[in-house]
This record gives C-alpha cells, structure tokens and sequence, in this order.
C-alpha cells in the first residue's frame, strides 16, 4: 500500500460498532471477524476508494490526541493487514 | 491515541498436532475442602491420607514424554495440590526439566517451607482461592472452619517470598454482594490480579445451579460489564472475569484477557490415578479418559487419541447452536469443550451460558454472525429468571 493508494472498505464487511467505540468487522464471504480499537473505527470509515491513505492519516491525526509519531506506520500496516484478509481493496487504476 | 489495531481471530490450522504446551497435572484424589461449587468433586479427605495421588513415577515419565511434544509448563492442581505427599519431589522435577510451574491451591497448605520451595522456580504463576470476605461467607462456601485465615496466612507466606498470587473469587448468590470488597481485599493481599470464576454446571456446582445457588446469566452479563467498566479502571489490579469471548469487551481482550478460551489445542490432564484425560473431567466422564501414564506412549495419546483428533479437525468449525453462529467461536473455542460435552454427551454442543444468554435475548448482536440471530422469542415474562 502507498500513500497514493486509495484504499476501499469492503462493502460487504460488516462494521459492528460497540459501546466502548471499538467495533467487530465481519467479512461474510470468509466468516472472518476482526476486532478493532476507535482508531482503526476510524481508518474504516475514511477508506471510501477516494481518499489517499496519506489523506487518511491526515485526518486521524487530526482527529485523535497525542498521536504518535509511528502512526502513518501504523495505519498503513493496518490497511495493508486488512487487504491481506479480503477487507479491503484498492480502486482500479484509472478510475 | 492508540494507533489502529484489535483483535485479530485465531485462525488455526486445527487437524494436525500440535505442540503439547501445558500438562495440568490433578495430583490428588482427595481434597482438604468441600466446596459447594468444585467441578471436579473430589473426595474430602482432611489429613491427604485416604485417596490416591500421582506418583513421582507417573508425574515423571508425563513430563519425559511430553518434552520432545512440545511440553513447556505444568499446571499442579487437584483436589488439592499441596496435599501430595511429596510436593517438594515434584517441584525439583519442574525445576530440573525448565518447566514454568503453575499451582491452583487453597492454601490451606501452603507454609512459609512449602511457599519458598514454590519460590525456587523462576518461571512460576500461583492462584489462591478466596470465596468470601469474610470467614463466614468462604467457610460457607468451603465447608472447613478455619480456612479463611489459612488462605490469607498463605497470601502472606507468598508474599514473604516475593510471589504475589492471582486470588481467584467464584461468584455465588452468597457473596456476589461482596465484589467491590473483594477487589479492595485483594488489594490489601497483594495479589497481583483477581479473577472472579463462574460456577460452571458439573459435578457439585450442578448442584449448586439446581438449587438457584447461582446468579442467573443476566446478573452474570450485568456484574462482568461492571467488572470490566467500572472496577478494572479503578484499580491497580488485573481484574478478569471469566466469561465467554462473546461478552468481553473488546479491549479487554485486546490487553490480554485471554480467560474463558478452551485450552484443548494445547493440553492435556493428567490425573491422580495416573491416566491420561481431556482435562479433569476425565474425573467425571470415563470416555474422555485416553490412556495410562506409563503403559501408553504420551505421544500416541497426543498424536493419535481419535477425540483429540476430531476436536482438532472439528474446531471450531462443527460447533453447534449459538457457539456455531458466533463471530468470538475461533478464539473462545466453545469456551469449554468438557463443560459442553458434561453436559450434552456432545463435543460440538454449545456452551451453556451463552445458550441461556441467547434464550433470554441477552446474547450481543454485535458478536453475531449477520442473520443469523434466531427468531425473536415470545416473551414470558420471566426472563429475569432465566437462568
């Protein structure tokens, strides 16, 4: 994944928001479910196939305290592990 | 801010062996106690000189045999550990072979002598059960006078060699108004974490489930979300309570709250008649007895036993019932494949807590899998009952 990229979420994972702003993704194609922290909450919702991943760490930086250094790391491991899992994808090129 | 991260399922490539992590070793047949809610029911035997217990021999050839598997720890529990006639023999052979020690114990036995032995292996982890805070509710629950103090004498007799214990807490409808004491008590032992323990429905604690000695599931549901939101932040202690995957809080799992995951990849009992077993429930259920130390060979009692091997193919993908259709099923495993099996004669059975959880609407939809939640029952009006 490049900070170029465009990454989309899954549009037929399931995100399962809870009460402590952690949330559940479920992939149903593989009956794969990830648990996830406020931060990757976050990240899902901004992976909508138009926004750069750079973009998407702007934006968490700016919506989250105390951010650390490592976060675009941490975001782009996050997508990338992700993507590995049938969660997400990339647009096409060209698109 | 944390960056983004979670829990990740435990995708396993279940059908092949794997390593042998712990043998949890049930070295007496007798016990000291009497507890109302023991899942083992062991035989109480006051002085440790009635009933049988492992031999030096059989706990031996278990760990020798067990090493080339993959065996990295032993569990010592019971009836009552410490009531093995040669404690210290054993620990030496823990010790010798590298092992990490865990011990479950009352602590009835455990003296400043036996605390410091304990103290010799470095890799170690023990658990003291404290059912009450005070005599009256931990006697109650117990059955021997005096065994408050003895507990809390053994909390010091770790601490004076520096082995701070896990207290373990099992809630009944008798001291489930002592939880917020509990956790202070605790405190003031030095324990370095609290686990609060459901009673689980075999041996004496099916008993103690017939006769409404339990909180019902709901009050379960209810105390662990208090548990976990409202105590665990509010002390220095690990606080765990042991209840299915499905109703943790996601960050409770992702800082390391592995309670309430069936262990079956990686174990197998031990117990004092010096057979091979599932767990401790070989105790209760005969056919999950899979061998004798010494006469088979561990490895083909690991490798080869055709109910470890169904459970390895089988899980968690044939688990029925609610456990079949829950999104927590390849971490939580069923929760507890001998607590199922007790109960239905079934290894793929569901867990019976998250059967009544469900059958009274308080299963978390979010832990389900799409659609798959069952038809909205009609309300009877009891479900406040509904155990």
């Amino acid at each position: 994944m490049n900070p170029t990229d465009k990454p989309i979420a899954s549009p037929l994972v399931v995100l399962r928001e809870e009460f402590d702003d952690w949330a559940v993704l479920f992939n149903p194609d593989t009956a794969d479910a990830v648990g996830t922290n406020p931060v990757g909450v976050a990240v899902w919702k901004l992976m909508d196939g138009k926004t750069r991943l750079a973009d998407i760490v702007s934006k968490v930086k700016n919506s989250f305290e105390d951010v650390p250094d490592s976060v675009p790391q941490e975001i782009e491991a996050f997508v990338n592990s992700l993507s590995e899992n049938g969660f997400v994808g990339l647009e096409l090129p060209g698109k | 801010m944390t960056t983004p991260g979670g829990v990740n399922q435990q995708k396993t490539e279940a059908a092949a062996p794997r390593p042998l992590n712990t043998l949890y070793m049930y070295l007496t047949e007798g016990c000291n106690l009497a507890c109302r809610h023991c899942w083992l029911g062991p035989r109480f035997d006051a002085t440790g000189s009635h009933y049988p217990t492992l031999t030096v021999e059989a706990f031996e050839v278990a760990i020798l045999e067990g090493k080339p598997l993959g065996l990295s720890g032993v569990k010592l529990t019971g009836g009552e550990p410490l009531m093995h006639p040669q404690f210290n023999r054993l620990l030496e052979i823990i010790r010798r072979e590298d092992l990490k020690l865990v011990i479950e114990t009352n602590g009835i036995l455990c003296t400043p002598e036996i605390a410091a032995e304990i103290a010799k292996s470095t890799d170690r982890f023990v658990s003291v059960s404290i059912d009450g805070t005070d005599a009256a509710t931990h006697e109650w629950v117990r059955g021997v006078p005096g065994c408050f103090e003895a507990a809390r004498q053994a909390r010091r007799n770790l601490a004076a060699v520096k082995i701070r214990p896990q207290i373990i807490f099992t809630v009944m409808r008798k001291n489930v108004a002592q939880v917020d004491a509990m956790v202070r008590m605790a405190e003031e032992l030095g324990a370095s974490s609290l686990k609060f323990n459901v009673v689980q429905p075999t041996a004496r604690g099916e008993k103690l489930h017939e006769n409404d000695e339990t909180p019902a599931v709901g009050e379960l549901i209810d105390l662990g979300r208090r548990v976990e939101r409202e105590l665990a932040p509010k002390t220095r202690l690990k606080l765990f309570f042991h209840y299915p995957h499905a109703f943790k809080a996601l960050h409770t799992m992702a800082s390391g709250d592995g309670c309430s995951s069936c262990g079956i990849f990686g174990i197998l009992g031990v117990l004092a008649s010096g057979h091979y077993a599932l767990c401790g429930i070989g105790e209760q259920v005969s056919e999950l007895i899979f061998g004798e130390v010494g006469k088979d060979r561990l490895a083909t009692v690991w490798n080869e036993n055709g109910i470890l091997k169904s459970l390895r193919e089988g899980l968690p993908g044939r688990l029925e019932g609610i456990c079949g259709r829950c999104l927590m099923k390849d971490r939580c495993l069923g929760s507890c494949v001998a607590q199922n099996y007790y109960s239905a004669r079934n290894l793929w059975a569901p867990y019976w807590f998250c059967e009544q959880a469900e059958a009274a609407g308080l299963f978390p939809a979010s832990r389900l899998k799409p659609g798959s939640a069952r038809p909205e029952r009609i309300s009877t009006g009891n479900e406040a009952a509904s155990k």
